[in-house]
């Protein structure tokens, strides 16, 4: 009798965790076409105040002091640049500066600023208009305090009038205007920023749209609209940036309705939020290319045959279905995404592609009919690891080689990876559009010990090319002499560039006009921008 | 007695000296092993050689490790734990900001948990062998295995995502009174609370079960006394030491637990400074906190003894060793 009734009791429990999972798995049905009745997700009591989750948590406004983008989607609506980016990210426009002018040998820069451009009021000062004066103040403080070194070509910045200034630069930079466009070279109130001094990273106050209320670091940033503001009138009452930092959490608060705007979405929950009738999806190709490295100075993959036949043993086409099946990233075949206007799409033929005889006859050449063992080394990022687990499968299959993967946290990783300890290593890279960022950074020798070229890539000629690219202004120029520099580059079959990972956010209904970027940065209001949510 | 909780008192705090300048060490020398450069992790994948060089020297990490230890020490005794790389503000201020809300958190759990536990397990050795017994029992069994990160992702999907009933994360906020921060503090409370609140329950009836069938209790009710006061009373008071042991132990894993926890409901506590600070390789923020935590894990077990001398003078800490 007892055992009956135990027999009982423990189905009993077993449905109820069932249904308890049933209920939770986050999963529609895929016939469900209509939203269920009275569904429709509730905002609470925001009102007209727009709440966007940032995938990790910033910790410190201050422009001299921040290091990822989080920080910079937050800066980037209290603060504005000198120059901008247009939203497709194909041209550099103006913002605070009206037009500007370069000299012949391209080392002065002469910008003419907006004369109608306030600060917010903040602790030292009560809302003043802005001059050249603090303009020159943000950028050389840039310029010689930036943690990242941003603005480490300026020289000085020379004040012409009350609204002209020029910036002389050590050397010429064909670079120097993207680098304006950073949210590390925005315009701060110079008495704020002296003012707080160290802590001013928590009191950020500049020219934006919108000003900073508070800032509680692992929780949020409010922010409240700006009346002063020089352009068109933010139609927000406020935004509020939340730190999500798991993926899961944050699909889910965006479910509940405590989110309006979720940001970095990916793997899972991409299906997640495409499955669910209450929300909307968006994604963009990004300025993203996920790689892996082969060392080009030690080991194996040091002689080009066997780094031809690593890339000839893989079915790329097949890996990306693999890695992104909810069609989270598309192929790629350069070192440059699409995006960036240095793209080239006639080299993509360079590109070998999935051959495994080939791969075979080539590394019997090389001197290894046999294979070889290599470590892989990647960061402990899913999508990362689950690649180097077909990666390594393909090249056991078709070449015999042993590929050990080592996962390692981001700290860890980064120190072997710069130092060129691995034979290969999986990460990717993001940056502006100008190819300066990509191949300046990962193919030339200058950069050999940094974590953009652990591999040890080495070419004078490349490193001469890229060099010549800085110094002409003219943005044809520099296209040409770009694409000559990425045709060396693959034809040495440095890397496996396999996908260009989308930009991908998930919104509730209500939020309109709301402009997903490929460089993932978020700006609620400019002049061709201004979310606003629908009642 | 009052001289016997002094004496242990005034003995365990000396004790705490080398074991705080122990773990302090252990902490340096750990933070230190761990791959990976703090100026590499702050700056990020874009950072050049130049800037990364420039943020060591202003961190001091490009000194002797010998230096760098002999210096940590010698604030640490000076009750400075050093400037947060990451944050930028001293340890101490992200400490004293932070603990509280874990405090919070961890009450509220340990509240939660005492109310229903000690309760249902008296309740159940009162009636051996009811429904009621074995229901709670099983349901007991079910909380203690729960891993807790698979608990947390099930509550917010049940109560917040499809229930709409309760908030999945952050703390809330005073302003808009007490009943938001409430309302904020269900799902993560609920979520630590689950094991303890299990332990107790199974801990207390097993205890009670051992006092009930004595002949005290008998006596107490051929006297007459009436049953509730027998069970809440009387019997409850002598089954106590060992659920006060647990009860200390608990507090430790309520914690532990709280790192999951706040990771999971991103509620702005010591777990997830001490989650962030290993993530950036924020070595004076590590050490800070660990040293903190341990401090706190000391204490707690110091108070846990104390209790135990007071609920039972039989047991004389001072005349041991």
């Amino acid at each position: 009798m007892k055992k009956r009734f135990w027999l009982a009791l423990c189905i009993l429990m077993l449905m109820g965790v069932h249904l308890l999972l049933a209920q939770g798995n986050g999963e529609h049905a895929n016939t469900e076409t209509q939203p269920p009745k009275g569904s429709s997700i509730s905002r609470g009591d925001r009102g007209n105040v727009l709440t966007i989750a940032l995938s990790a948590s910033p910790k410190n406004l201050d422009p001299i002091k921040y290091t990822g983008v989080y920080e910079g989607n937050i800066i980037r609506n209290v603060a504005d640049t000198v120059v901008r980016y247009n939203k497709d990210l194909s041209a550099i426009v103006p913002s605070l500066a009206t037009e500007w002018s370069v000299s012949d040998d391209g080392t002065v820069y002469t910008f003419k600023l907006r004369d109608d451009v306030y600060f917010q009021p903040g602790t030292y000062q009560d809302g003043k208009k802005m001059t050249a004066a603090d303009v020159k103040f943000s950028l050389e403080r840039s310029a010689e305090k930036s943690a990242m070194n941003r603005l480490g070509m300026l020289k000085s910045v020379e004040i012409v009038n009350d609204y002209e200034i020029k910036c002389h630069l050590d050397h010429p930079n064909a670079a120097f205007l993207t680098v304006l466009t950073d949210a590390g070279n925005v315009i701060v109130s110079p008495e704020d920023a002296k003012g707080w001094g160290e802590s001013f990273g928590a009191h950020l106050v500049g020219t934006g749209a919108f000003s900073l209320s508070e800032f509680k670091p692992d929780q949020e940033a409010i922010l409240n609209r700006f009346d002063h503001y020089w352009g068109p009138k933010p139609n927000l009452d406020g935004a509020i940036f939340k730190f999500i930092t798991d993926a899961a959490q944050m699909t889910n608060a965006l479910r509940s309705g405590e989110i309006d705007v979720a940001t970095d979405l990916g793997g899972e929950n991409v299906k997640v939020v495409s499955d669910d009738p209450n929300l909307v999806l968006d994604a963009v190709p990004g300025l993203h290319v996920a790689y892996v490295y082969m060392n080009l100075m030690h080991g194996p993959t040091a002689d080009k045959r066997v780094r031809e036949a690593i890339i000839k043993a893989i079915d790329i086409n097949a890996l990306i279905k693999g890695v992104y099946p909810y069609n989270e990233a598309q192929r790629a075949y350069l070192p440059l995404p699409p995006g960036s206007w240095g793209y080239d799409a006639s080299l993509e033929k360079l590109i070998p592609s999935y051959d495994p005889e080939g791969a075979k006859s080539l590394l019997k050449d090389a001197g290894y009919p046999d294979g070889f063992h290599i470590d892989v080394y990647v960061a402990n990022k899913p999508a990362r690891v689950k690649m180097c687990t077909i990666l390594q499968a393909y090249l056991k299959k078709n070449l015999n080689v042993d590929l050990e993967i080592k996962t390692a946290e981001w700290g860890t990783f980064s120190e072997v990876a710069s130092s060129g300890k691995a034979g290969m290593y999986a990460m990717s890279w993001t940056w502006y559009p100008d190819p300066f960022f990509f191949l300046n950074k990962m193919f030339h020798s200058s950069e050999i010990g940094a974590l953009g070229n652990g591999q040890g890539f080495n070419n004078p000629e490349v490193d001469m090319l890229l060099d010549k690219a800085l110094t002409v202004p003219d943005l044809e120029s520099r296209k040409v002499l770009y694409q000559k520099a990425l045709k060396l580059i693959v034809s040495e079959y440095p890397r496996i560039d396999y996908s260009n990972e989308k930009v991908i956010y998930g919104f509730n209904p209500s939020v309109k006009g709301f402009v997903v970027t490929a460089d993932n940065s978020i700006d609620l209001v400019s002049p061709e921008v201004n979310v606003y949510l629908e009642d | 007695m009052i001289g016997i909780v002094l004496k242990t008192f005034v003995r365990r705090l000396w004790q705490l000296i080398p074991i705080l300048l122990i773990v302090a060490t252990i902490i340096f020398v750990i933070t230190r092993m761990i791959p990976g450069d703090p100026a590499v992790t702050m700056l990020g994948p874009q950072a050049s050689a130049e800037a990364v060089q420039n943020l060591r020297e202003e961190l001091g990490l490009d000194q002797n490790i010998f230096v760098q230890y002999a210096i940590y020490l010698k604030d640490v005794v000076q009750g400075d734990f050093g400037t947060s790389y990451a944050y930028n503000e001293p340890v101490t201020t992200l400490i004293w900001k932070r603990f509280p809300n874990t405090v919070l958190l961890s009450l509220f759990a340990l509240v939660l948990a005492l109310l229903i536990g000690i309760p249902v397990g008296v309740v159940s050795a009162t009636r051996q062998y009811s429904i009621f017994d074995y229901v709670s029992m099983v349901l007991a069994l079910v909380g203690v295995s729960m891993p807790i990160f698979w608990l947390g992702l099930m509550l917010v999907l049940v109560f917040s995502v499809n229930l709409g009933w309760l908030p999945s994360l952050g703390m809330g906020s005073l302003a808009k009174g007490l009943g938001d921060v409430f309302r904020h503090l269900l799902l993560p409370g609920l979520c630590i609370a689950t094991i303890p609140m299990a332990t107790f329950a199974r801990i207390t009836r097993a205890s009670m079960l051992e006092v009930v069938n004595q002949e005290y209790i008998k006596a107490l009710r051929a006297r007459g006394i009436r049953e509730y006061l027998v069970i809440w009373k009387h019997g409850l008071k002598n089954a106590l030491p060992p659920i006060i042991t647990v009860i200390g132990l608990q507090v430790s894993y309520l914690l532990a637990g709280a790192i999951l926890t706040e990771t999971i409901f991103s509620w702005p506590g010591m777990g997830r400074l001490i989650y962030d600070a290993i993530e950036n390789r924020d070595y004076l923020l590590i050490q800070g906190t660990v040293l903190f935590v341990a401090f706190i894990y000391v204490m707690i077990n110091l108070f846990v003894d104390i209790v135990y001398i007071i609920v039972n003078p039989k047991i004389s800490y001072a005349k041991q060793g």
